[in-house]
């Protein structure tokens, strides 16, 4: 099976995702802001968000941030907060496996929630073009590294940053994407469970340790609570 | 920069990009069962609240105003953006008032 992937497609997805784009600039420098109160240099921001492209993890990175760097934690909070592209990526599948590795697995680097949707949109209607996915991806990409550096450089100018809340900046965004990512009731059970163990942790022991409890509590309640099929026990 | 800042932004970048292509990857041979859908689906809010449960333990008002306002304007508004500026705004005017 062969896919198209032209540089028609690819400047298709770059200005079909304009708006998306828009929205990641916003977002971006409420992230430049907070990577400057959590203390990384203008081009250690701008390098993070270049090389590691994911708003959620990023800022989860910051919120465990100290010094010296919690490098597992840290590491672990990015598998964890990015854990949905695993799924993104598999129903790409019977997409991109019609391209040449290089070019597939390239296309995987820039996927992210807003443009995969609009991909699969794209695809539904039958324009099969898989470079959509290249250019609304570079679109976003430009648009976030270019705002970490704004607000990063934004953030440094205000000073005093506790009397106008921007030190709540962080736990805001991480209340918001919770409500972001609520699909309902089957959500309760790991998010208490992930509360509850992180509450416990952090009561115990300082450093980072309480997110991975978290994500442990939450992940292993999921799995219990899963739909069978897997061929393990369970309900 | 730092190389232990360098470091830690490549090994994030790894982890980044290990997710967005391994699924891909892993779908070459074996399917996604239900069971790992549903962890992958409700790890992503798991870690949200786990950051979340110290802060709101350890609240004062003023962060407490901030998250009540943070979470009621995104169930209202929808809009990520309005609600964490709002919730920032509520903080800083607790904090004004109290100050």
């Amino acid at each position: 099976m062969t896919v198209s992937f032209t540089r028609h497609g690819l400047r298709h997805g770059m200005r079909r995702s304009w708006p998306l784009a828009v929205g990641s600039f916003a977002y971006g420098i409420g992230f430049g802001a907070m990577a400057d109160q959590a203390g990384l240099a203008w081009s250690e921001a701008v390098a993070m968000s270049a090389l590691v492209y994911a708003g959620a993890a990023q800022i989860v990175a910051l919120g465990i941030w100290s010094d010296p760097i919690p490098l597992l934690a840290v590491w672990l909070g990015v598998f964890a907060v990015n854990a949905r592209y695993v799924l993104l990526g598999a129903t790409l599948r019977p997409w991109l496996a019609g391209l040449a590795a290089h070019r597939s697995y390239a296309t995987l680097g820039l996927i992210s929630d807003g443009t995969w949707a609009m991909a699969l949109r794209e695809r539904t209607a039958g324009r099969d073009d898989a470079a959509f996915l290249v250019g609304s991806g570079l679109a976003l990409w430009v648009a976030w590294v270019s705002s970490t550096g704004v607000g990063h450089a934004l953030g440094a100018v205000v000073g005093e940053p506790r009397r106008l809340g921007l030190d709540f900046l962080l736990p805001a965004f991480c209340a918001v994407m919770a409500v972001a990512l609520w699909r309902g009731r089957r959500d309760a059970a790991p998010v208490l469970a992930g509360a509850g163990a992180a509450a416990l942790v952090a009561h115990l022991a300082a450093g980072p340790w309480h997110v991975v409890a978290g994500v442990l509590a939450g992940g292993a309640i999921a799995a219990v609570r899963a739909p069978n099929g897997s061929g393990t026990h369970g309900a | 920069m730092a190389p232990e800042v360098l470091l830690a932004i490549l090994g994030m970048a790894v982890a980044s990009y290990l997710c967005r292509a391994g699924g891909y990857w892993a779908m070459g041979f074996v399917p996604i069962t239900p069971r790992l859908r549903a962890v992958l689906d409700a790890v992503p809010i798991a870690v949200m609240a786990a950051i979340l449960a110290p802060i709101a333990t350890t609240a004062g008002p003023a962060e407490a105003a901030g998250l009540v306002v943070a979470l009621a304007a995104m169930r209202l508004a929808g809009n990520d953006l309005v609600a964490v500026i709002g919730g920032v705004a509520a903080v800083a005017l607790v904090r004004a008032v109290a100050a």
